[in-house]
């Protein structure tokens, strides 16, 4: 699984506004481009992402082996033809083209996941979303990261209570129902306790920020990201 | 000074505080017992402007809580029963900061204000430590950090010991002798005097919603039996 | 006497109700997608993924509710591995195996569902909303849900649409299933005490 690891690369140094641009504007870029060269040009972003965040292709490759292996299906179905001659193979190459695009968008998302705590990545959200909406969006990330694995748990646990009393005897829909509805009661029970503990501690919409500050050194990137966002209009 | 004076609060149609008055002074380390349902929950909640009774008047320090709540929540800190259930980001270093930023202090003040908090508490180590990597006793005590970084005059606490095991249970009791020694008030809320008694200086007992004990402890250990508690001499 | 924080602009007690819950449905979402009920034989396994979404348009409506998959799909952005089989980062939303319309889609479903059962931002009782109501505003968001997925993921794959629609229809029927699971929670009492 990637996630971040602490370093001191350059990525690890850039902003994270920067890095989300450049991959949200790569990844329009090659919808938007979807040829050989840009393709090309767009694999060596990705492999170029990946050695600064210090990180190997095959590392990636196989962190996304299931998508890959999912996506690799796609030509095959999109060549096949219901008469003779059963196969086309140019419906199957423009299908392999537009799968293709996958690889360096997933590329340079694992240098940012790998570069990028998600501290940071609240920061970036909690200054690119103005006034409220940003205060409620960068807050409720962090709740949501600390959540998580308390409720994953919750519902774990409900599973194997129904399990563990026989619930396999019942039909699908059933069990999934007993295991929702109580996983349901026992998150909103989390919420009450949830808003009190954030009332007694003066929740506020004007808060301090977590620090975030662009330098010399991203420029580049934001300029890199804004020109693949625009490359559609060339 | 916290003074509650002829508070009544409804939940649906029970009355969970009855016309309750009770003065808590500054620096007094004051222990509140009851059975389950007596309303100790309830009426802690007004201490700090988390619940509005329906009829009477909560004061800290001369000023009604409701008017002015971030006065209210800043001069009274909490800790609930749970601390799991109150932290708000994945590292303790970030959750204790939770309260500072709200305030709007500069990142200056809020460094230091986790640090402080954490030290009193013995965990200036952890600042970096993800919540859930710590024990139960060093949770609670993370919690009560997260409190004390409000800069509170008084610390109100709800269970804070239960479920612990005896070791972390010395180690938070020996904290919060600390504190009061340092000159914060110190209520809390407990079902288990053992330990306690002997370092609190009052306890105030409560049943259907009203006090009904409110002495110092040596004498009140004869009576806590009826409010559900065993005599810890026993 | 503490200092005064004058400045401080608490949060509304009912802001923060609506906003706990939003955190809350988010992080079951998440929770719910790594969890699945195996089906017999060749079926492909029961996925409780939708209810976040059915859950957050019911209970919060549109704002809150789009909030909820809002922060759900953040969180995963930022590299929680909140996504089905414990996958995250914005290269899986935007490409990832063409699935990324859905996720997408969940948000707009619950915008819409909450929409047309709450008729207005501020999420009113549902006892008050009639269960064919809630049933059309919760049959909208799948159709969102598939009208967004689907081209996405022919765009992504490179499937004809029609063939990217066969593909996932076997899913359809499963999912009306689950809308009635929610409705069914939603309606038998349980909620009534909130």
């Amino acid at each position: 699984m990637l996630t971040y690891r602490p370093g001191a690369t350059v990525l690890h140094r850039l902003d994270p506004r920067g890095k989300l641009l450049v991959q949200f504007g790569l990844a329009i870029a090659v919808v938007a481009h979807p040829t050989v060269p840009w393709l090309a040009g767009a694999t060596l972003l990705g492999l170029v992402a990946l050695a600064a965040a210090r990180l190997s292709p095959l590392t990636v490759l196989r962190a996304y082996w299931v998508v890959f292996a999912v996506l690799a299906v796609a030509p095959f179905l999109a060549g096949v033809a219901p008469g003779p001659p059963w196969f086309r193979v140019d419906p199957a190459l423009r299908s392999l083209r537009l799968v293709a695009r996958v690889v360096p968008v997933l590329f340079v998302s694992a240098a940012y996941l790998h570069t990028t705590s998600v501290r940071e990545t609240r920061a970036a959200v909690q200054r690119l979303v103005p006034g409220k909406a940003g205060q409620l969006l960068g807050v409720g990330m962090a709740l949501v990261v600390r959540l998580f694995p308390l409720v994953l748990a919750d519902v774990r646990e409900v599973r194997d209570a129904i399990r563990a009393r026989g619930g396999q005897q019942r039909p699908a829909w059933e069990r999934a129902r007993l295991l929702v509805v109580r996983s349901l009661e026992r998150t909103l029970a989390r919420s009450d306790r949830l808003g009190v503990a954030l009332r007694a501690r003066c929740f506020a919409w004007n808060p301090t920020l977590p620090p975030l500050a662009i330098e010399r050194r991203d420029y580049p990137v934001l300029a890199l990201g804004v020109a693949l966002a625009l490359s559609p209009l060339v | 000074m916290i003074a509650l004076e002829d508070v009544t609060f409804r939940y649906d149609d029970t009355r969970v505080l009855d016309g309750l008055s009770l003065s808590i002074p500054d620096g007094e380390f004051c222990l509140l017992v009851g059975p389950n349902g007596s309303g100790k929950t309830t009426l802690v909640r007004h201490l700090n402007a988390l619940l509005t009774p329906d009829s009477g008047t909560v004061t800290v320090d001369g000023a009604e809580v409701t008017e002015r709540p971030v006065v209210a929540r800043t001069t009274v800190g909490m800790v609930f029963q749970h601390p799991r259930d109150q932290f708000v980001a994945a590292t303790v270093g970030a959750d204790v900061a939770f309260g500072p930023e709200n305030l709007g202090l500069d990142r200056e003040e809020i460094d230091c204000r986790v640090d402080e908090a954490l030290s009193a508490v013995g965990l200036a180590d952890r600042v970096d430590d993800r919540l859930d990597s710590l024990s139960g006793g060093e949770q609670a005590r993370a919690a009560i950090a997260g409190a004390l970084a409000m800069d509170p005059d008084y610390l109100v606490l709800d269970e804070p010991l239960a479920g612990l095991d005896w070791p972390a249970r010395e180690s938070v009791l020996d904290h919060l002798s600390g504190l009061h020694d340092e000159g914060t008030g110190l209520l809390v809320v407990t079902h288990d005097l053992r330990d306690l008694h002997e370092r609190a200086e009052r306890v105030v007992g409560l049943d259907g919603g009203q006090v009904v004990l409110d002495e110092p402890p040596e004498t009140a250990l004869d009576e806590v039996q009826a409010l559900g508690v065993r005599d810890p001499r026993c | 006497m503490s200092q005064q924080y004058g400045s401080v602009e608490l949060v509304g007690d009912e802001t923060v109700r609506y906003f706990t819950m939003a955190v809350l449905l988010a992080a079951l979402t998440a929770a719910l997608s790594q969890i699945s009920i195996p089906l017999p034989g060749s079926l492909p396994p029961f996925s409780l993924q939708p209810f976040g979404m059915f859950f957050a348009g019911l209970l919060l409506g549109p704002l809150w509710g789009g909030l909820a998959l809002a922060l759900y799909l953040l969180v995963g952005i930022a590299g929680v591995p909140v996504f089905s089989n414990g996958n995250a980062g914005l290269g899986y939303v935007l490409v990832g195996q063409g699935t990324g319309g859905f996720l997408v889609g969940f948000l707009v479903g619950a915008v819409v569902a909450g929409a047309i059962v709450h008729r207005g931002t501020t999420p009113r009782d549902l006892r008050t909303v009639s269960v064919p109501v809630q049933v059309a505003g919760l049959v909208a968001a799948l159709a969102v849900v598939y009208a967004i997925g689907v081209p996405w993921l022919s765009a992504v794959t490179g499937l004809p649409l029609p063939r990217a629609a066969t593909v996932m229809a076997p899913f359809v029927p499963f999912d009306l299933l689950k809308l009635g699971i929610a409705v069914a929670i939603v309606e038998g009492g349980y909620l009534a005490v909130r």
